[in-house]
């Protein structure tokens, strides 16, 4: 289901939702926390990570069916 | 719904790499220049998280001899192109790597140029690395600097037309708007088609390896205006870890071997950053072949990496947008200096797209077309992004804008269906359309075509279509647009079809068991297809050598 916010560490300043091509937090009001609306279409490009300024308050949680498989 | 008229010189359909370099340099020549983005240009397209290969010419390493190397990017493990693009890209390529470097994306590694990847020992290497883990920021930085206006969450979905392409329409893809375009030329720049075909996990829609919402709009809507479209013919697979769909096979550095531990491809025989493993991209029936031997899996193998050259790696990993990606295998525990990760060929994406000439002109006046619209890959798109602003703005000259009233039947008409969707109770959503869709191209026009088998698929597709003008229905503005896009979508399946029908003979991915030999006799022609009086015509024709 990603991605997973931390509502402790989350600042609410809008930076993931404005970043994401997707979309996936439509709906999310300005300065809340956060609505993952659609996580079925992230693709995991982590550009919301990439773009949030607090250590650790956003990361993205691969669904078990994209695991990769290794030696 | 409220309607917002926007006017420019220029408008750029799409945020990716081609529409920000057309509109960079349209605005640098005068051009009030508009970007219409349905996500944001930050992060939208195929670039969006980064990129380490940039297929170019630089004379001081390739040698002053041009035409060796404009006769390899005609043809590229393949495709076919004509001489006068292959050209002008060859020409025009190092002039924009010294543009990307100036603006500050580093298109050195270590002070020096470093062609590496996409090739083997003997290969005259095209692929410059370097480190576009910034591009998208740094490009919108340089449009929004020279006073390009970039509107994003903006989804154009049709072209307006009057005696040639005048404009555009879309919806913003948040608030339940209209917006109309007129713009004295157009260029799209909307990249290639995913979702068409299955992705590699059955039932998600949300792992292709490339991103979800590049779904071909802007051939889509070239195709209704009128436009050529080329090569839609020819399918395309990549290759790369399995399930988690990513692009970026020639960044590993690594040798790819069967579940016996042996190397499958004769190019390499212990991890070697200059070439990496080509056999993924000479090789198209590696995995099928592996597996029926019953030899499988296959994995891409690091063991055995110099310290160096996994540094290498996981920096260019990173230039090329794995961030995600080296986060899951920090997280695991898995270290690519041990573990060999499995490998797998990706769904079926198709090769051609919007035909646009060495001028970046398309078919039609008024419209042109840049990057993925035609498959090419980054520098591709930087390039003939950049010729397409060049010609766009300089066309623009002189020329009048349309008058919104001349075009105000078109823009009710397609208002209605809008409407249409958002008003429909009974919930047909994009996903199960989107989902119809891909079953139909996997199981009819998949990794075997024939004729029967194609036909059937035209059919079912045909009446999946008349059931979706009828039935999809979108609950809100974001749903509204996977619509929009789902659309798009089924016109270019039913191309795809047509075109596959009409390629008479098995050619590198499409296979044709009732035509099995390759004619010797197309080797040299692409097919075209456009619609004429609503009728779809389709006509082979020879490239310019």
């Amino acid at each position: 289901m990603p991605p997973v916010i931390n509502e402790d560490k989350c600042k609410r300043c809008g930076k993931c939702v404005d970043i994401c091509s997707e979309d996936v937090f439509y709906g999310s009001p300005k300065g809340e926390f956060p609505v993952v609306t659609y996580p079925e279409v992230c693709w995991y490009c982590n550009c919301c990570v990439n773009e949030c300024t607090v250590e650790g308050a956003i990361k993205l949680q691969l669904p078990l069916s994209l695991s990769l498989c290794y030696k | 719904m409220k309607t917002d008229v926007i006017e420019a010189d220029v408008l750029c359909v799409g945020g990716g790499i081609a529409g920000l370099m057309a509109a960079i340099r349209a605005r640098e020549l005068g051009a009030k220049v508009v970007i219409a983005e349905k996500g944001n240009a930050l992060a939208s397209g195929s670039a969006r998280a980064g990129n380490d290969h940039f297929q170019c010419y630089i004379p001081e390493v390739h040698g002053p001899d041009i035409k060796p190397f404009i006769h390899q990017l005609q043809s590229h493990r393949g495709q076919i192109r004509d001489k006068k693009l292959a050209q002008a890209w060859a020409e025009r390529s190092f002039e924009i790597v010294k543009l990307w470097d100036s603006w500050g994306i580093p298109m050195k590694y270590e002070g020096r140029y470093e062609f590496a990847g996409h090739g083997y020992a003997g290969y005259r290497l095209d692929h410059l690395k370097y480190s576009g883990l910034k591009q998208k920021p740094i490009l919108v930085q340089e449009a929004t600097k020279r006073g390009v206006e970039i509107i994003n969450r903006v989804m154009i979905f049709d072209l307006l037309r009057d005696s040639g392409i005048v404009g555009a329409i879309g919806i913003n893809t948040r608030e339940d708007k209209l917006v109309i375009f007129l713009a004295k030329n157009v260029v799209l720049g909307t990249g290639f088609i995913t979702r068409l075909y299955p992705s590699p996990v059955h039932g998600r829609i949300n792992n292709p390896n490339f991103p979800i919402t590049v779904t071909g709009d802007g051939r889509a809507m070239a195709f209704r205006a009128g436009a050529e479209l080329v090569a839609l013919d020819m399918p395309y697979r990549h290759c790369g870890p399995k399930y988690f769909a990513r692009s970026g096979q020639a960044t590993w550095v690594g040798v790819i071997r069967d579940g016996q531990g042996k190397q499958v491809g004769p190019f390499v025989s212990s991890p070697d950053r200059k070439y990496g493993d080509v056999v993924l991209e000479t090789y198209p029936t590696l995995f099928e072949d592996v597996a029926t031997a019953g030899k499988g899996p296959v994995y891409m193998d690091c063991t055995g990496i110099s310290p160096e050259d996994y540094a290498y790696m996981i920096h260019f990993m990173k230039q090329e947008g794995y961030t995600s990606f080296l986060n899951y295998l920090a997280e695991e525990g898995i270290d690519l200096r041990v573990n060999p990760i499995e490998f797998m060929r990706y769904e079926i994406r198709v090769l051609g797209g919007v035909y646009y000439n060495e001028k970046a002109e398309t078919s039609l006046t008024g419209l042109y077309a840049a990057g993925d619209e035609l498959w090419g890959g980054i520098a591709n798109a930087a390039v003939f992004g950049w010729i397409a602003g060049e010609n766009a703005a300089t066309g623009a000259r002189g020329k009048q804008q349309s008058q919104l009233y001349t075009l105000q039947s078109f823009i009710e008409e397609k208002k209605q269906v809008l409407e249409k969707m958002k008003g429909r109770k009974a919930i047909t959503d994009w996903k199960d359309a989107n989902m119809a869709l891909q079953q139909i191209m996997n199981d009819y026009a998949g990794v075997v075509r024939s004729e029967t088998q194609l036909n059937a698929g035209l059919n079912a597709l045909r009446r999946l279509k008349t059931k979706v003008n009828t039935h999809l229905a979108a609950r809100n503005q974001w749903e509204l647009t996977r619509c929009l896009e789902t659309v798009n979508l089924l016109d270019l399946a039913e191309l795809v079809i047509v075109a596959a029908r009409e390629r008479k003979e098995t050619r590198g991915r499409h296979i044709r068991p009732d035509y099995p030999v390759t004619d010797p006799r197309l080797d040299k022609s692409r097919l075209f297809i456009k619609k004429v009086n609503d009728k779809i015509i389709t006509e082979w024709r020879t490239i310019q050598d």
